[in-house]
């Protein structure tokens, strides 16, 4: 996952460098050849000027010695005289110059799956950070860019910082969990990985069958039940989601349990009476956390869902699943920006111990790591 | 929110270019770009995407203008044949004899479709049946069976069979009397050979005429590969699009028709066995861009329901009686969620904006006035005027609600039959205006 989109910054890294390279270039040419006298002027007075600044007998500073050093080459050699004009050399980077570039990276996040919006707002920070730095002769863009990038991306990711292990370490007991999400992502399976992780960690686990809808959804999550050897609380097919996950939440107080992990039908967010069933869920349940599961094969619709659903029952955090069977990651992205809150966990296998963490920090560096190989 | 902005700033850039005479290369590029943004958020393939954008550039700076359209209308109609030729022809499903094999990926609404397309072929007269080789989701045989049972449709399965290939072949020879067998299989991703090899079995026992991919609406940059993988396992003849009653554009589809070189057979968008439509290329497309089409929803209300052609003329008359209103309202019903028939209507160019919560109370509004209505007798229905404060009590006791909700409903009632009388005149006028030759 997200190995073509680091290709792809640093792609858009190495044309802005060379960009504004060939930009000074072109800058600096024109200048000479629109004021060919103007130079030698230009040298005298910066040298005055800098003759009168500089403090006797203190060390000179970097930039002041290499011009002191350039002007004095200047005076005997036409080539030398380049050499002083580039080292007061200094252009703005531009707007204008930015476009290619910045179309270049809109496409390459697009490419990995970031929706568009967040795409267009990251694509924003970006241009806003850079246009209007100054910089020096050839100076290396290189760090101002990935600065920029850094920006852009950390403000999208890096939100709240709720720490799933340490939340569920602090809070009361029993501490009750919703998962969400649209039909098929894989909610059940999740709520089955987090169960063998927190009952590893020592916890005692209450799971709740609030799926009462689909045929088969009762079996799955009992044959789970059974594998990992924890509590199940379920009624029949059809029954009132808020109930049983309610009745899950009353037993786990009765037998002193850590996490309730709550199950609910898969729902189009279209669908204004499901959402509103939602909303219910949350007025009886009242949950610790509410979790949406997302798939990692989504592509901008992610953003949309994960609005509604945020509407409908405020998300604390997300987990994407199928990560697997996927090499572009930007769901990811999208999801955190859409509900301004963090991706917990990643899905990334069959196997109940396929779940990992989801570490923003270690995102932005790998995606922003030199490709030194 | 989103989506609607991108529609706009396509339409903005093409408004600029409605008039010029010539589209000059900065202009040509950044309408490019809108398209390609577009296409993008509508999740079409990148590469894809540029591949269509050199076309379109190419066609865009090379053909001769055509004298009767302008220059926006030009490069729209080659966006438009561009896209037409990848999405291929729309699949002609023969009303014969015949087996369909339907595959997919894990949760994108196989199950669900195979009892939609029985129900389809039903309503056609021929004589549908369901093989269940779905050994691997526990609860598909019931889901399946459950499903068939309500729209009367045989159904074949093995709940206790592990193998999705016997169960085929006996499904297969135990239907054959049937005019169209439908096998639902189990989802599988292009990376489990192991399953991927048993899609190849089952394929070989049922000797499928037709093999449709279900794809999931929502599906991003990988439904090209998912698409392709699935063709050289068993040979796609067409795609089927699922969840289009959400909000996702569909744009995967059109990439792995695209890949595979296939159509789009239907798309499904709801959750009856009744929602299932036959694919249109252009309402597909103007979905896809973003751009509302007026066209689209004028077909969809000449489509449903059945409104006699007197009834339709009675409308247009004025003597719009609760019964057309009722009518009406289940066509509005039937055309699906309010927000998708809002997004065709040309709202955004007049500068207005329904905010979400206002449809969706549309639509319950709409719901609980066809229940108040349900509580009228047929003399109501007709002559709305003989309504009076007694038969208002008794409307209002029959459909649990208050008698001021039942007043409320008759005033809506006359708002729309005024507002009838304005489409009237409108129709008229328009007539009028193609006759003077200015429209």
């Amino acid at each position: 996952m997200f190995d073509s989109l680091k290709k792809r910054l640093n792609q858009f890294k190495d044309s802005i460098s060379k960009q504004e390279n060939e930009l000074d270039e072109a800058e600096f040419e024109n200048a000479d050849v629109t004021a060919t006298n103007k130079g030698a002027e230009e040298a005298r007075s910066e040298r005055q000027s800098l003759d009168a600044t500089r403090p006797l007998g203190q060390d000179p500073d970097k930039p002041q010695l290499q011009s002191a050093r350039s002007l004095k080459e200047r005076d005997t050699s036409a080539v030398a005289k380049q050499g002083t004009s580039k080292a007061f050399f200094e252009r703005e980077i531009k707007q204008k110059d930015l476009e290619e570039p910045l179309w270049e990276l809109e496409m390459a996040l697009l490419e990995s799956d970031v929706a568009m919006s967040v795409t267009e707002g990251i694509v924003r920070t970006v241009s806003d950070d850079l246009v209007g730095k100054k910089r020096k002769w050839r100076q290396d863009v290189g760090g101002l860019v990935n600065d920029a990038l850094r920006d852009g991306i950390e403000r999208v990711l890096d939100v709240n910082g709720l720490d799933f292990d340490s939340f569920i370490q602090r809070a009361a007991k029993p501490v009750t969990i919703v998962f969400t999400g649209i039909n098929g992502t894989g909610k059940t399976t999740t709520i089955a990985k987090i169960a063998h992780r927190l009952k590893f960690q020592g916890y005692s686990i209450v799971l709740a069958a609030g799926d009462t809808y689909r045929a088969g959804a009762l079996e799955q999550i009992e044959r789970h039940a059974e594998n990992l050897g924890v509590k199940l609380i379920k009624h029949q097919q059809g029954a009132d989601p808020a109930a049983v996950i309610y009745d899950a939440v009353q037993y786990a107080r009765a037998k002193h349990k850590d996490v309730v992990l709550a199950d609910t039908a898969g729902r189009i967010h279209t669908n204004v009476n499901l959402m509103n069933q939602l909303k219910k869920i949350e007025r009886v349940i009242n949950a610790d956390l509410v979790i949406f599961v997302d798939e990692a094969l989504a592509g901008n619709d992610a953003v949309e869902r994960a609005l509604q659903f945020n509407t409908a029952m405020p998300i604390d955090g997300s987990i994407l699943t199928k990560v697997d069977a996927d090499s572009k990651g930007g769901a990811a992205i999208s999801i955190a920006r859409a509900t301004g809150k963090p991706i917990l966990f990643l899905g990334v296998g069959q196997g109940y111990e396929d779940i990992i963490k989801f570490d923003p920090e270690w995102l932005i560096n790998r995606l922003l790591e030199e490709e030194s190989t | 929110m989103v989506l609607e902005n991108l529609g706009t700033s396509l339409r903005d850039t093409l408004k600029r270019i409605a008039r010029a005479n010539r589209i000059d290369e900065k202009t040509l590029s950044e309408v490019i770009r809108e398209i390609q943004r577009a296409l993008l958020s509508a999740d079409v393939n990148v590469a894809l995407v540029q591949h269509l954008s050199r076309r379109i550039k190419e066609r865009a700076s090379t053909e001769q203008l055509s004298e009767k359209l302008n220059p926006r209308q030009q490069i729209v109609n080659i966006v438009y044949q561009e896209l037409v030729a990848l999405l291929g022809d729309p699949v002609k499903l023969p009303l014969t004899r015949h087996i369909v094999l339907m595959v997919g990926l894990q949760g994108s609404g196989k199950t669900t479709t195979t009892a939609k397309l029985a129900r389809y072929f039903q309503k056609k007269g021929l004589k549908s049946a369901v093989v269940c080789a779905d050994t691997y989701r526990p609860g598909a045989y019931d889901q399946l069976s459950q499903l068939c049972e309500r729209i009367n449709v045989a159904f074949y399965g093995e709940r206790e069979s592990r193998n999705a290939i016997e169960i085929t072949a006996h499904g297969v020879e135990q239907l054959k009397r049937y005019d169209v067998i439908l096998v639902d299989t189990a989802g599988r991703h292009a990376l489990e050979s192991e399953l991927v090899l048993e899609m190849k079995g089952i394929n070989d026992i049922a000797r499928a005429d037709q093999r449709f991919l279900v794809l999931d609406s929502g599906i991003g940059q990988q439904a090209s590969e998912q698409a392709k993988a699935f063709d050289e396992a068993i040979g796609l003849t067409g795609v089927i699009v699922t969840k289009l009653d959400g909000t996702a554009k569909g744009g995967g589809a059109l990439s792995a028709v695209a890949e595979v070189g296939t159509g789009i057979a239907f798309i499904g968008a709801g959750e009856t066995v009744d929602d299932l439509e036959k694919f249109e290329p252009d309402r597909f497309i103007s979905r896809l861009l973003g751009m509302g089409d007026i066209q689209t929803l004028v077909e969809m209300i000449e489509e449903e329901p059945p409104i006699e052609a007197e009834d339709a003329e009675a409308m247009l008359k004025g003597d719009f009686t609760l019964k057309d209103m009722y009518k009406q309202m289940q066509a509005i019903g039937k055309m699906g969620p309010l927000r998708k028939i809002v997004q065709m209507l040309p709202l955004g160019s007049l500068g207005v904006e329904i905010p979400d919560d206002a449809l969706e109370s549309t639509k319950e509004t709409l719901e609980r006035f066809k229940v108040v209505m349900d509580s009228m007798t047929d003399e109501e229905l007709e002559h709305p005027r003989v309504i009076r404060s007694s038969r208002i009590k008794r409307i209002a006791r029959g459909s649990g609600v208050s008698a001021d909700y039942v007043r409320e409903l008759l005033k809506y009632h006359k708002t729309m039959q005024k507002a009838m009388k304005g489409v009237r005149s409108q129709k008229e006028m328009q007539k009028f205006l193609k006759r003077q030759g200015l429209q």
